[in-house]
């Protein structure tokens, strides 16, 4: 297993959506046998399609449209079937899955292991990606029957495996050069940077295909330019606005929707720093910072009441009914001066607190997806902070790349993320973050761990969710792992859950609401009469 | 020497099309500033730079709020007597911000400024002084430069660097000095070859109190000149690499950035779009007013159309 | 003539070779080991230390700097200016692809500039101290001072929201291009009226002007005849800055317009820390300076000898 994929792989994820949230129905919903015609236009952010060999095709809008994956990731996080019909696990290691018979590509090639087979080979030649796919993983069993065997004992392969990214592909086919899949829609036209044309698969294989006959994704760099192609009436509906700015679409005169929370921002504190960076060693003030901020002024202000108060660091769904053995430490601002006047901080020059001559002088690093992605979360914290005494230093930077670069030096005491999760397996993102570095490997693969790993107790906890086979008892491990990081250790405070928000106008009737942006299946898209 | 004379500079000046040929520039002294008193629009830009400066200055006394005082209960709220302009999505309040604002604005466009000025006339000088070989080098780089519009080469230099207002000062004062420079040699030639300047070459006057005495005031008002026309490009190019998030960051009070931020709310608080918009043209007027001013009191070709 | 062409395109030579000298020393300025970046960027994860030094090695990073330089120019020269970190696609490929779709902006823009800036500049001249001198006078001051970010939202306001003639954003129609070449051609416009009025007070003045007029020629005819084409050749002069001023302009304007040109695709370079991408686009638009000089260089030797003669 090698961790230093997880990272990447996060920020791809992370790049690809945004945000994310539980399906929330707008009207009606659709059935297969409707009719599906009539076009609709759909404004979204940045064209970010890659086309060279590692073209990512779970890449908005290009994922579940057009390609579809072996399992279907529901928006409360389950897995179900999709182009797998079913699967067991084999010991030591091997996953074997039934696939789905009589489904073919949009071009007519067949849907078989060999086509499982190709997919699998590809990830493989790509670097393996989280699951530990090697060159020798996937082997076929018969036409409808494959196995896969992670190059480790991998029990979250189902859960994974579901993300657009591991969609399947005719044999043979480079997606860089032509989209063609098995989803309920099939490609028209792609003209990079400016629009995306889908229409409905007719000979789609499932029972609810595609609600209108066309979709044509249309690339608009600028969140205000969208919001004014709303507005205009040059788009019926737009996707990714911008957080703190959902009021406008009202203004605009269309409809807000928004579901439930799909992804996180956090914010985790370096406590193996050296000297300048070393005060998140000290407990009560890793305590104080983690009751010293008021998520509800945070989403008020910085998100315009557009957010929910962070609780468990990662989307509360995906813990399943565990979600409730975590909860974030409270707000009290009182206590937090308290606790550090008793380690010691006392009132210095200038209301900053001071022990043993040293300052209580902290930084912020805000980078994770962007330094954009916060808006001015880090300007609130600063103000929070203040409040108890504790002077905050705000250093931006520009993206994840020199956020990871930092990290990997060290330098800096909190680091606030945004990311969303985009498949089933609740224990991915608190291994990477909080695991112990493992002996001798690279520093820059290693650096979360370096910075925010408290030891043992999370590392078997966390160990036990990844390895166990009932997916109740992985979310129970997995919510245990977070209450040690989150209340014990108080190396993350989480701050906030973030949903997606879209705006459509009066031509559209209904449209389901994912919470992971990725996974968006716009099969139940329709138009009003 | 070949000298291209289509500069490939790229320029948002309304003169600088004219002020870019440095043949047109002759040595020249203030002798007097009659014209720009006499010339009613320059006198307007100039008090519009003179009051944002101040502005600038005294934005402690003159802003009514900190500019990064928080106040969660007056989000996005309209123009009122609490808050002259409204206040933005953190409810700060807008004029304090834009008070603040000057100094960042004017300051980073100023600090460009002197930078291109001191980098330009020192080379300028060197290539014009002393000739040769050093003069041939200096004007092949300039060439070199010359041959990019100006942003992309500043561009490339941030993208490089990382984005930051630092990394954008330098982005500006590496490619712009060479109009400078350009000039400055020019200029530098023709003094040098004046009768009283050589004599006094003649009569044993040091390198360094010819340039002191003799080059440096024949050169400096040109300079000035050049530089205020050149102070509203350099501001829209700065405030425009800000507006992009590759300049200024916020919280900076910076008007570019504060517009950027403000267009997410354009809709509910056009303010915050608007106002930084109208500080930005104000103060680039300004420069562009008095620039043409000053180049008219200095050029009586230009005067006299 | 090709006496002049020859002679302007060996002076190209050297100023080519510095431009890919600047173009080579900027990547130095990007922190971080280069082969390390690409290789993260090409596997999608950390490489390990043995990766990164063998791709040191096949590089090249390990030869002395002049060693770099000179395969790096051959490889440029040959048209290979490295993959992009983003795409996968080589540089020259995406830069040759998205010029083209900038040029129309800017051209467009050069033309609005010039429609917008000609007829105002002649009329401020003609009727000099009137009302026209001083309104077109403050309209170019204001249109030179408005930042353009803010003059493209301004337009799309106007234009889509309020009376929907135009598409807000987008490139596939010529509907679409209008309000970026409007952006840039009304911050180009006011330099141009300028200098055209003042060309145009300047020819007025002349003595041959003065004798047609009291040889009773027709105004119309000596102002269209004689008076302005006598101020093209200056004016065409500073047409080729304004030009490459939208090209600069362009930046800004196909951010918020959604136009895939090259200015969009630098600033996503930037922001995405391609910087086998950025190294490629100073190159390629110095290069592609050099070139549209040249050309309104031979242009002018074509049209006036005197400019010939005095360029040697």
């Amino acid at each position: 297993m090698s961790i230093s994929h997880r990272g990447i792989d996060r920020r791809q994820l992370m790049l690809a959506t945004g945000a994310a949230g539980i399906a929330v129905a707008i009207g009606k919903s659709t059935s297969a046998q409707e009719a599906s015609s009539g076009s609709v236009r759909v404004g979204v952010s940045e064209d970010g399609y890659r086309t060279d060999e590692r073209a990512n095709i779970g890449f908005f809008p290009l994922n579940t449209n057009i390609f579809e994956s072996l399992v279907y990731l529901t928006p409360d996080y389950q897995i179900e079937p999709l182009l797998a019909e079913s699967w067991e696990f084999v010991e030591p290691s091997t996953w074997r899955l039934k696939l789905r018979e009589g489904v073919s590509f949009h071009d007519g090639t067949p849907f078989n292991a060999e086509a499982v087979k190709y997919t699998m080979d590809r990830i493989a030649s790509n670097g393996g990606g989280v699951m530990g796919i090697g060159e020798e993983s996937a082997v076929i069993v018969d036409d409808s029957t494959i196995e896969i065997t992670p190059t480790y004992v991998n029990m979250r392969m189902m859960e994974q495996i579901g993300h657009p990214n591991n969609s399947i592909l005719p044999p043979g086919l480079n997606p860089a050069e032509s989209r063609n899949g098995t989803g309920p829609f099939r490609e028209v036209e792609y003209v990079a940077a400016d629009h995306y044309t889908v229409e409905a698969n007719p000979e789609y294989w499932g029972e609810s295909g595609a609600g209108v006959g066309e979709i044509t994704f249309q690339f608009y760099a600028d969140p205000t330019a969208r919001l004014l192609a709303l507005q205009a009436g040059d788009v019926d509906l737009i996707v990714d606005v911008p957080r703190q700015s959902a009021s406008e679409v009202e203004a605009a005169g269309a409809t807000l929707v928004s579901g439930p929370v799909g992804a996180y921002e956090a914010m985790y504190m370096n406590i193996h720093g050296v000297e300048p960076y070393d005060l998140g060693q000290d407990i009560a003030v890793r305590e104080a910072v983690s009751i010293a901020i008021d998520r509800q002024q945070v989403i008020d202000s910085a998100w315009q009441g557009n957010a929910e108060p962070g609780t468990t660091m990662i989307p509360p769904a995906i813990l399943g009914d565990s979600a409730s053995l975590v909860s974030a430490p409270e707000f009290d601002p009182e206590r937090a001066r308290e606790v550090l006047e008793a380690a010691g901080w006392v009132e210095g020059e200038g209301g900053v607190r001071e022990k043993d001559g040293r300052a209580l002088n902290l930084t912020i690093i805000n980078g994770y997806g962007t330094a954009a992605d916060h808006g001015s979360v880090p300007e609130l914290i600063q103000a929070q902070l203040g409040d108890i005494g504790i002077d905050l230093e705000i250093i931006q930077t520009p993206d994840t790349a020199t956020y990871e670069q930092r990290l990997g030096l060290g330098e800096g005491d909190l680091w606030l993320e945004a990311g969303s999760q985009n498949d089933g397996n609740p224990a991915f993102l608190p291994e990477l973050l909080f695991r112990s570095p493992e002996e001798g490997g690279e520093p820059e693969a290693t650096a979360y761990g370096r910075a925010f790993a408290t030891g043992e107790e999370f590392d078997t906890t966390i160990t036990r969710s990844r390895e166990a086979t009932d997916i109740a008892e992985v979310q129970e491990a997995a919510a245990e792992a977070m209450n040690i990081v989150i209340n014990e250790e108080r190396v993350v405070t989480p701050l906030c859950g973030f949903y997606r928000i879209i705006g459509h106008t009066d031509a559209v009737a209904s449209f389901d609401l994912h919470a992971s942006g990725v996974n968006q299946r716009w099969t139940s898209l329709t138009l009003a009469e | 020497m070949a000298q291209s004379t289509t500069s490939a500079h790229a320029v948002a000046s309304p003169f600088r099309g004219a002020a870019t040929l440095a043949d047109e520039w002759k040595p020249r002294r203030f002798t007097s500033l009659r014209g720009v008193v006499q010339d009613r629009s320059a006198l307007v830009g100039l008090g519009i730079l003179l009051l944002v400066t101040i502005a600038a200055v005294f934005a402690g006394v003159i802003a009514p709020y900190d500019p990064s005082e928080l106040d969660p209960t007056a989000n996005l709220s309209s123009p009122s007597s609490a808050h002259w302009l409204g206040t933005d999505n953190l409810g700060r309040d807008l004029f304090s911000r834009l008070v603040f604002g000057a100094r960042w604005t004017l300051g980073a466009a100023g600090l460009a400024a002197a930078g291109i000025v001191l980098l330009g006339v020192t080379i300028g000088i060197i290539a014009g002084y002393f000739g040769g070989i050093v003069d041939d080098l200096l004007m092949r780089l300039v060439d070199v430069l010359l041959a990019f519009p100006s942003i992309v080469l500043a561009l490339a230099i941030v993208g490089m660097l990382g984005p930051s207002l630092p990394n954008v000062l330098i982005g500006m004062v590496a490619v712009w000095w060479v109009d400078y420079a350009r000039v400055v040699r020019g200029l530098t030639l023709k003094v040098v070859q004046n009768d009283y300047v050589l004599s006094a070459h003649c009569c044993g006057c040091g390198s360094g109190r010819m340039i002191w005495r003799h080059i440096l005031p024949n050169v400096i008002p040109s300079v000035i000149v050049l530089a205020t026309l050149e102070l509203g490009s350099l501001m829209l190019a700065i405030s425009g690499l800000s507006f992009l998030g590759l300049g200024a960051q916020p919280p900076t009070p910076e008007w570019g950035t504060m517009l950027s931020d403000g267009r997410l709310f354009f809709l509910n608080a056009p303010q915050l779009m608007m106002y930084p918009g109208i500080a930005i043209t104000l103060v680039v007027l300004g420069c562009n007013l008095l620039g043409d001013g000053l180049r008219d009191a200095l050029d009586p070709r230009q005067r006299k159309t | 003539m090709v006496q002049f062409v020859l002679r302007r395109l060996l002076y190209l030579v050297p100023v080519w070779i510095g431009i890919s000298l600047v173009a080579f020393l900027l990547a130095n300025l990007a922190p971080g080991d280069p082969a390390r970046l690409a290789l993260q960027r090409a596997l999608g994860r950390q490489p390990t230390g043995a990766e990164t030094a063998a791709a040191r090695e096949q590089m090249g990073l390990n030869d002395s700097p002049p060693v770099q330089y000179l395969n790096w120019l051959g490889n440029a020269l040959t048209g290979d200016l490295g993959l992009s970190y983003r795409t996968g696609k080589p540089v020259l490929e995406s830069l040759v692809e998205r010029f083209p779709t900038t040029l129309q902006i800017a051209g467009g823009g050069l033309l609005l500039a010039i429609a917008i800036a000609i007829p105002l500049g002649v009329l401020a001249a003609v009727y000099r101290r009137g009302p026209i001198d001083h309104l077109s006078r403050v309209v170019a001051l204001l249109g030179a001072s408005m930042p353009s970010y803010w003059v493209a939202y301004l337009l799309i306001l106007l234009f889509s929201v309020r009376l929907g003639m135009l598409p807000v954003a987008g490139s596939q129609t010529w509907q679409h291009a209008v309000m970026p070449a409007l952006t840039l051609g009304i911050g180009g416009s006011a330099s141009l009226m300028r200098l055209t009025r003042s060309e145009m007070l300047e020819t007025l003045g002349q003595d041959y002007i003065r004798t047609a007029r009291a040889k009773g020629l027709h105004s119309r005819t000596l102002l269209v005849r004689h008076a302005l084409r006598n101020t093209m050749i200056p004016i065409s002069t500073v047409l080729g800055m304004r030009f490459a001023g939208m090209l600069g302009g362009a930046v800004i304007v196909e951010t918020i317009f959604s136009w895939p040109g090259i200015g969009k695709l630098v600033v996503d370079a930037i922001f995405d820390r391609d910087y086998p991408m950025i190294q490629g686009f100073v190159i390629f638009m110095g290069t592609a300076f050099l070139l549209i000089n040249l050309i309104v260089d031979i242009g002018y030797g074509l049209i006036d000898p005197r400019i010939r003669l005095a360029r040697r």
